[in-house]
């Protein structure tokens, strides 16, 4: 290799890096690249999860990551949520992360009362939103889900709504998922609510690309299913709306919409690997030469 | 005593209590008690980070210390979203209760405090963690190095992987036949075999030796046995 | 010269501190009388006008968080110190309403919170038990709370007690019947897999038998107790490699959720700042 062009290499300032990883993002954003998605079995696993959930059941969805994460779960809980409605299924919504409650707030606007006018708070859905103590909250509600949320969201008691009447533990859900982006989560979820109780509800779980590797050994025996960052986003959004069709991309389709960058990103982090293999190599080559 | 002997009793006390709660149905009750004051403190914990901060800032200030006035934004901002909160200020009245300000809906964007969550607090996290993005590729730049076997097998796993995520991995290996016998060359089929089963091994491993450790130091605190968490110097019991 | 903070210490702070404590007081005020507007049921102008503010406002931070990027500057730290004062104390509000007023307040003063918080709480049927239970965490957190004061500290240590006691019982238990007996449960499978038709399923069983191996490959790693030589050592090796491989899947995975990061605040700025659809 060129002497000048390895000097160059090994001095490289690294804002030429953050340019190139910006440029790599920004344009497929700007020329709107898609991309066809294939469902891998996770994302299947999750998918019949849910339809495996007799209609009109009770299920607990619990928002377990703030906007930093929202990028990549917001997709998974958007379409969660539209599947499950779509499933007509009743849905008690609630957080562990304190931010959370703002996200599942978001998704209820976004998608229930879009696209599932017909749900009613109370008899068909309910916000508890969020409640500190992290797994601390899961265990509790492991035996007694009235003493741990004693009012929903909006401060009303839940001895007075519903929904809630006949929920006295974990066990009144069929399904559980969790979209999490690190603790308290899907992990917890596993360890506090699955444990005691492994044959009374299903666990879900929706994770960020960091996450993943700490849910692996509970999927498929102690997690159903489990979404594998955006891709997974991207994979599950197909396989719900291929059989509850939307006609707003805007809100479930934004997985598939961010896998576009994610393809020349991809490249750009490999490229970069290389090139900075070569350099190490003509070094060395270089310094065994001399 | 007050120091050591009384935090020791707490501690075993709490901890066999939420054990004994998963044999003895009659300690179920006793453990959700216990449960909730730990939420409480859980909730408790927040006030007093917000308190630490404050303690930490104002000394800044006093003191002129370089970078003071970060500080003050750093309170200011501190003041502005604790006031408009905790008080509710602009929240949207309860329908059914007008009368009761402090029941009003405080979170949505039409409220100051849901608007600065929105359109500060939101964007503000959300490009911080952004900006990991470009760190990791900087990283790969500088300090992936295919040394030797192990970084060789790192660095393939990560190609691998970085290109099954995405449409590449389809474009290069879609066209072999999944049912044929050379299926295993393709990308997707290759991330479902290292996600599912090496991948998957590997944490499993790494899981079973996490929960011994923390069985093991659960045990040590419960009975009495680590006390490291005692202040240091507290005097004689 | 400071060069941590990116200005000089004295002069210029002070100067910052006036501009910024005067745009937050007049961001108050200007806030107080848009919201108070919004009662009117023709402010729908002055609520476009405050998500047009607050859109300027999300795009402008974010471009001063991205602007570390190029180096350290005070437009960065500013919006740094705004970032650490409001989520503290939106930890810090979202904890007082959801945990402290509905599982604290409402069992110590349940008149008070129903009238001025809570119209729709129900009356409990044993008030006297709630209060008298809810006097130990209120006892507890202000004790919690000594942990500020510059003596006295060890105060704190009674209610941290308490945390990690709860902590240790919980999680011993999960961990062995979670992450221990039943990840051992997961490893122990049929070595030798069959199909639908109960014929040999050739990658099953090498799935099954890669599981195994990698499970017990990296366990021995783990094990310090034996010197890795020998047979040990060879199984300690692969043990690595596994856990090589493991490392890069974890990687590849965590470069993905970075970039879906970066991806969306890039969606925000070309979309809903610039309007480019």
């Amino acid at each position: 290799m060129n002497r000048a062009l390895l000097a160059r290499l090994n001095d490289l300032d690294r804002r030429w890096i953050f340019l190139a990883m910006g440029l790599s993002i920004a344009i497929p954003i700007l020329l709107k690249l898609r991309f066809p998605e294939y469902p891998g079995p996770m994302a299947r696993a999750t998918f019949d999860a849910v339809e495996a959930v007799p209609e009109g059941s009770p299920v607990l969805i619990s928002f377990d990551y703030d906007p930093a994460s929202a990028a990549e779960l917001q997709p998974m809980a958007s379409a969660l949520v539209h599947h499950c409605a779509s499933r007509k299924l009743k849905m008690v919504f609630m957080a562990l992360w304190p931010l959370g409650k703002q996200q599942a707030d978001r998704t209820i606007e976004s998608v229930l009362k879009q696209f599932h006018p017909g749900y009613d708070y109370g008899t068909d859905y309910v916000q508890l939103g969020y409640q500190s103590g992290n797994e601390g909250v899961i265990k509790l509600m492991a035996t007694n889900v009235p003493e741990q949320y004693k009012t929903d969201a909006a401060g009303t008691a839940t001895s007075t709504i519903p929904l809630l009447a006949s929920v006295r533990d974990l066990s009144a859900f069929k399904l559980v998922a969790s979209v999490s982006a690190g603790y308290p989560g899907a992990k917890e979820w596993v360890q506090y609510g699955n444990g005691p109780m492994p044959d009374a509800f299903s666990i879900v779980g929706g994770s960020t690309g960091v996450q993943v590797s700490q849910l692996l050994p509970y999927y498929p025996k102690q997690m159903e299913g489990m979404l594998v960052a955006v891709k997974g986003a991207a994979e599950y959004e197909m396989l719900v709306e291929e059989k509850y069709p939307i006609d707003k991309p805007d809100v479930i389709g934004q997985g598939r919409v961010r896998m576009g960058p994610q393809l020349v990103a991809h490249l750009l982090m490999i490229a970069l690997i290389v090139l900075g293999n070569v350099a190490m190599i003509a070094s060395r080559n270089r310094g065994g030469a001399r | 005593m007050l120091q050591r002997t009384v935090p020791i009793i707490i501690l075993c006390a709490s901890g066999a209590i939420m054990v004994l709660a998963y044999f003895v149905t009659a300690a179920v009750s006793w453990s959700e008690t216990v449960n909730v004051w730990f939420n409480v403190l859980a909730a408790v914990a927040f006030v007093l980070g917000a308190g630490n901060l404050l303690k930490v800032n104002l000394e800044k200030i006093s003191s002129q210390r370089p970078g003071w006035g970060y500080s003050a934004i750093t309170l200011a901002a501190f003041f502005f979203m604790l006031v408009v909160g905790l008080f509710k200020v602009g929240a949207i009245p309860d329908s059914k209760y007008p009368g009761v300000r402090l029941a009003g809906n405080y979170e949505t964007p039409a409220s100051p405090y849901g608007w600065t969550y929105e359109y500060v607090f939101s964007p503000l996290t959300s490009t911080m963690f952004a900006m990991l993005a470009f760190y990791v590729a900087s990283a790969a730049f500088r300090a992936f190095r295919a040394k030797n076997t192990e970084s060789i097998l790192l660095l393939a796993t990560a190609f691998i992987i970085l290109l099954a995520q995405t449409a590449a991995g389809m474009f290069l290996t879609g066209w072999i036949p999944e049912d044929s016998a050379f299926a295993f060359l393709r990308l997707d089929w290759m991330k479902v075999a290292i996600t599912e089963h090496i991948q998957t091994a590997g944490m499993r491993a790494i899981t079973i030796g996490i929960a011994l450790g923390v069985a093991a130091t659960s045990l040590r605190l419960i009975l009495g046995v680590d006390k490291s968490y005692l202040p240091r110097g507290g005097g004689a019991a | 010269m400071n060069a941590g903070s990116g200005i000089s210490p004295r002069k210029p702070s002070l100067t910052l501190l006036w501009i910024s404590l005067a745009a937050l007081g007049a961001s108050l005020l200007v806030l107080r009388s848009a919201f108070a507007a919004q009662a009117d049921p023709t402010g729908e102008a002055t609520r476009s006008l405050w998500t047009t503010v607050g859109i300027w406002s999300a795009a402008l931070l974010t471009l001063g968080i991205l602007s570390f990027l190029f180096r350290d500057n005070p437009f960065y730290k500013v919006c740094e110190s705004i970032l650490i004062g409001v989520s503290a104390a939106y930890w810090m509000v979202n904890a007082f309403w959801t945990s402290l007023v509905p599982n604290l307040f409402a069992k110590l003063a349940p008149s008070l919170v129903r009238d001025s918080m809570l119209p729709s709480l129900t009356e409990s049927p044993t008030p006297s038990a709630d209060f008298a239970l809810a006097c130990v965490p209120l006892l507890l957190g202000i004790m919690l709370l000594c942990r500020l004061l510059p003596s006295g500290g060890w105060i704190a240590s009674w209610p941290i007690a308490m945390v990690i006691g709860v902590t240790a019982g919980l999680k011993l238990v999960s961990a062995i019947e979670s992450d221990f007996m039943a990840q051992i449960g997961a490893t122990i499978q049929p070595l030798i897999a069959s199909d639908a038709g109960g014929g040999f399923a050739f990658w099953p069983t090498i799935g099954a038998w890669v599981g195994v191996i990698g499970v017990l490959s990296v366990l021995t790693y783990f094990f310090f107790s034996v010197e890795h030589k020998g047979a040990v050592g060879k199984t300690a090796r692969l043990g690595i490699w596994f856990l090589m491989i493991t490392f890069g899947g974890a990687f590849g995975l965590t470069v993905m959720g970075r970039i879906t990061l970066l991806a969306q605040r890039f969606e925000f700025l070309f979309r809903d700042w610039m309007g480019i659809s």
